[in-house]
Order: structure tokens, then C-alpha cells, then sequence
């Protein structure tokens, strides 16, 4: 929603980019960290109305200063509110009195120790994927995008696949034939599917669980040599439903996948990663109301991240649980 | 363990299913892709250059004297929300 309403107003953006330094945050994380971070954070939100009592929520949108003098804090995605939010920060901000200014400017210590049970660490080598999820609609022979009640719900969605450099290097044959079948790692499989082939076009649903995985008929094989580059075809078949009887079931998504995967042979560096899971997905998760009535297409589209763009190197939405995440098969 | 034993696990188990969904077909396969992603008209939120590390906007925020705004939603909002 604020990224349909608020984040999407060109005055806002303007008045941001101008004026602020934008930073985003999963208060998921945030409330919880035991560390210089977490207490920070804490620090500022303390002075609004979101304190946390109970662990509670302390999501909004925060106006303050480089060492914790807040500014204003409102949790409104209207564009007039927030417009109003951000130039009221800034008179807030013009009003600061020379100590509170100086103190704003003064150097930030590094941060020495994390809490890592609350700071997912993107480890080196990890090839990042990026998974965007969006309702479809038939037309004529092909598709068109599709239309929802729900606000924003049109979108494509967005998440991010980890894979950690063991697996991916799995995944190139060291000596490539045409025609030769690749083991996917079942860790691997399990976490696309159960983490990442969701409908997540109107927030976070609920993630599959391994027995909700009813079908994985992934197959990867070499189907292109040129020169250097290797050239992978991944086809697959894929049933997802809260019930092994899909008839029955409250939610699921039965779906095909066709995708590419190029690597180059002397370097073992991947640089292509395409792939679309296309299919009919129902039903929906206590927090994601305002489905589609029935079966209705669902396409999910995979391509190589740029870990250059802060964007791209946000966490997966399902490693909450690290271990969880990464051993999704077991 | 490998899927493929997943896999035999899973059908002695009896899971079966119905009418499986048809082949994304190759011809297709460029035009469903770019037909799913994100288009640059719907990106607006993303003209604006989010950080992801609030220690590393303390400091740049303090090196450029100018507030900080965090985007703090349950969920990351650059994420899966």
C-alpha cells in the first residue's frame, strides 16, 4: 500500500530525495535485535505513540536525527498525510536548537557486535534471485495482467531467493554433455517451492510446508554449448495444496515452469537465471484476504538480482527462520 | 537426500493429484516473463534510493546533515508485503 500510495506521489518523492536520507527496515527484525541497533531503534520509536508494549508492532513511518532525536512519526499511507508528515518533519528539523543540530551531525560509532538470531547475513557467493509474483488474466490465447479488489494487488510482488554458492555450484557440470540431467539439490527445490511459488501480491501468505508439496517434478539439463557458455533448461511440474486432495483444498497452486539457466564453463559464473512458473492458484492466508474467487492464473517470474542495488540484497521474506530456510527439505 | 527420493517417498505415501497445468510453452516464455515482472510505471516507490541498514543512514545522514526516514513496516516494504 505505500508503495501504491504514499512512495508512488511525485511531491513525496521529490521532498524525499531532496531532504532525508530513505532508509527501510522489516520491524519484524528491528523490534527484536539485542544489540546497539536494535536499542537505537527502540530509542526513537520510544518517543512516539508505538512503544511495543508486549513486543507489539512499532511499524510507521519515522522522521529523526542521526543520533535518535525524533522528529515526527505518523503510520498513514495517505499522500496529503504524509506530505503534510514530511514537511512538518522538516520544520521540526529547522527548529532543532545548534546543540540538538550539532549533535545530529556528530560521527557514528561503527556498530561492533549484531545480534545474528535477527540480522539475516547474506553470505559471500550467495546468488541472489529475484521472485516477482502477479495475478493474471486470460485473453484471447495468452494473458493479460489481472485486476483485484484489494489495493495493489495487481502488482507484481516482490522476494528474493538465496542460494548458497555450494548449490548453485551444484548445479554446473564440470564437464557439460548435451542432454545430461542435473540433481537439484532437494534443499534447493524445496525451498523455491515452499517459500517462494506463493501469492504474495497482497502481503505475506502463509508459506507451504513440506508435506503441502505434492508434486516436484523439477528436471534440469544441459541443452546449449557455445563456446564458454552452458545453456540449462529447468521444466517442471509442480502441485502445492493445503490437502492431498487438491479438490478439497483450501489453498494451492498447480503449475508449470520453464526457465534457463547460462553459466560461463571456465569461470563456474552463472549469468542468467530466467525462469516463469505459470499456473492456477486459489484460496488465501489470514492475512492476505481479497483473493480471487476460484482458480485463477498466477505467474511467477525469476531472474538474476544486482547485488550493486540495496533492493536486491533484501532478505528473503521466509528466512525469519534461517535454518528453516536454508534446509527447507528436511 | 535428493528430491528424487522425496519424490519416491511422496507417491508410495499415495499423494496424487488431478489435471496438471499445461506446459509454459517456449514460444511464451519471453512475453510471460516480461508480462510478470514489474514495469517501471508501477516502480515509483524505488526512484527514491532506500538504504537497508539504519546504522549505515546514521552515518550518512550525519556526514550530509539531514534527518533520516525509516520506512519501518512488518514485513520489509521493499520486500514480500
Amino acid at each position: 500500500m505505500g508503495r501504491e500510495l504514499t512512495f508512488a506521489d511525485a511531491k513525496i518523492i521529490e521532498l524525499v530525495n531532496k531532504n532525508f536520507v530513505p532508509v527501510a527496515m522489516d520491524d519484524w527484525f528491528q523490534r527484536r535485535r539485542q544489540d546497539a541497533e536494535g536499542d537505537f531503534f527502540r530509542k526513537v520509536a520510544d518517543q512516539g505513540p508505538r512503544k511495543g508494549q508486549g513486543g507489539g508492532t512499532r511499524q510507521g513511518i519515522y522522521a529523526f536525527t542521526a543520533d535518535g532525536k525524533l522528529l515526527q512519526y505518523r503510520n498513514s499511507q495517505d499522500p496529503e498525510v504524509m506530505r503534510a508528515f514530511l514537511l512538518n518533519a522538516l520544520k521540526s528539523w529547522g527548529t532543532l536548537s545548534p546543540a540538538d543540530r550539532s549533535a545530529a551531525r556528530a560521527g557514528i560509532p561503527e556498530l561492533k557486535k549484531i545480534d545474528p538470531r535477527y540480522v539475516p547475513t547474506l553470505a559471500k557467493d550467495t546468488l541472489i534471485v529475484n521472485v516477482h509474483a502477479r495475478i493474471l488474466e486470460k485473453e484471447n490465447d495468452f494473458f493479460c495482467h489481472g485486476t483485484c479488489k484489494f489495493p495493489g494487488g495487481q502488482r507484481a510482488s516482490h522476494d528474493h531467493l538465496w542460494i548458497r554458492e555450494t548449490e548453485w555450484q551444484a548445479l554446473l557440470p564440470k564437464s557439460p554433455q548435451i542432454g545430461q540431467e542435473i540433481e537439484i539439490p532437494a534443499n534447493l527445490t524445496y525451498r523455491l517451492l515452499r517459500f517462494h511459488l506463493i501469492d504474495n501480491t497482497r502481503g505475506e501468505p502463509p508459506m507451504w510446508s513440506r508435506n503441502e508439496v505434492r508434486k516436484a517434478e523439477l528436471k534440469l539439463a544441459v541443452s546449449e554449448i557455445i563456446k564458454d557458455e552452458v545453456r540449462l533448461k529447468l521444466t517442471g511440474a509442480i502441485l502445492l495444496s493445503t490437502d492431498a486432495d487438491e479438490k478439497i483444498a483450501k489453498r494451492g497452486y498447480d503449475a508449470s515452469m520453464l526457465g534457463e539457466i547460462c553459466y560461463e564453463s571456465s569461470k563456474r559464473k552463472i549469468v542468467k537465471f530466467n525462469a516463469v512458473v505459470m499456473g492456477e492458484h486459489w484460496g488465501e492466508g489470514t492475512y492476505t484476504g481479497g483473493s480471487r474467487p476460484g482458480r485463477a492464473p498466477l505467474g511467477i517470474a525469476l531472474e538474476l538480482a544486482d547485488p550493486s542495488k540495496q533492493a536486491d540484497r533484501v532478505p528473503p521474506q521466509a528466512i525469519r527462520e534461517t535454518s528453516g530456510y536454508y534446509e527447507a527439505g528436511k | 537426500m535428493r528430491l528424487n527420493l522425496a519424490l519416491c517417498l511422496g507417491l508410495a505415501l499415495g499423494l496424487t493429484h488431478g489435471k496438471a497445468s499445461e506446459p509454459v510453452k517456449p514460444e511464451q516464455f519471453g512475453k510471460l516473463h516480461s508480462l510478470i515482472k514489474p514495469n517501471a510505471g508501477e516502480e515509483k516507490f524505488m526512484e527514491i534510493p532506500w538504504m537497508i541498514d539504519l546504522w549505515e543512514a546514521r552515518k550518512k545522514a550525519a556526514s550530509e546533515d539531514k534527518p533520516i526516514l525509516l520506512w519501518e513496516m512488518d514485513g520489509h516494504p521493499l520486500g514480500c508485503v
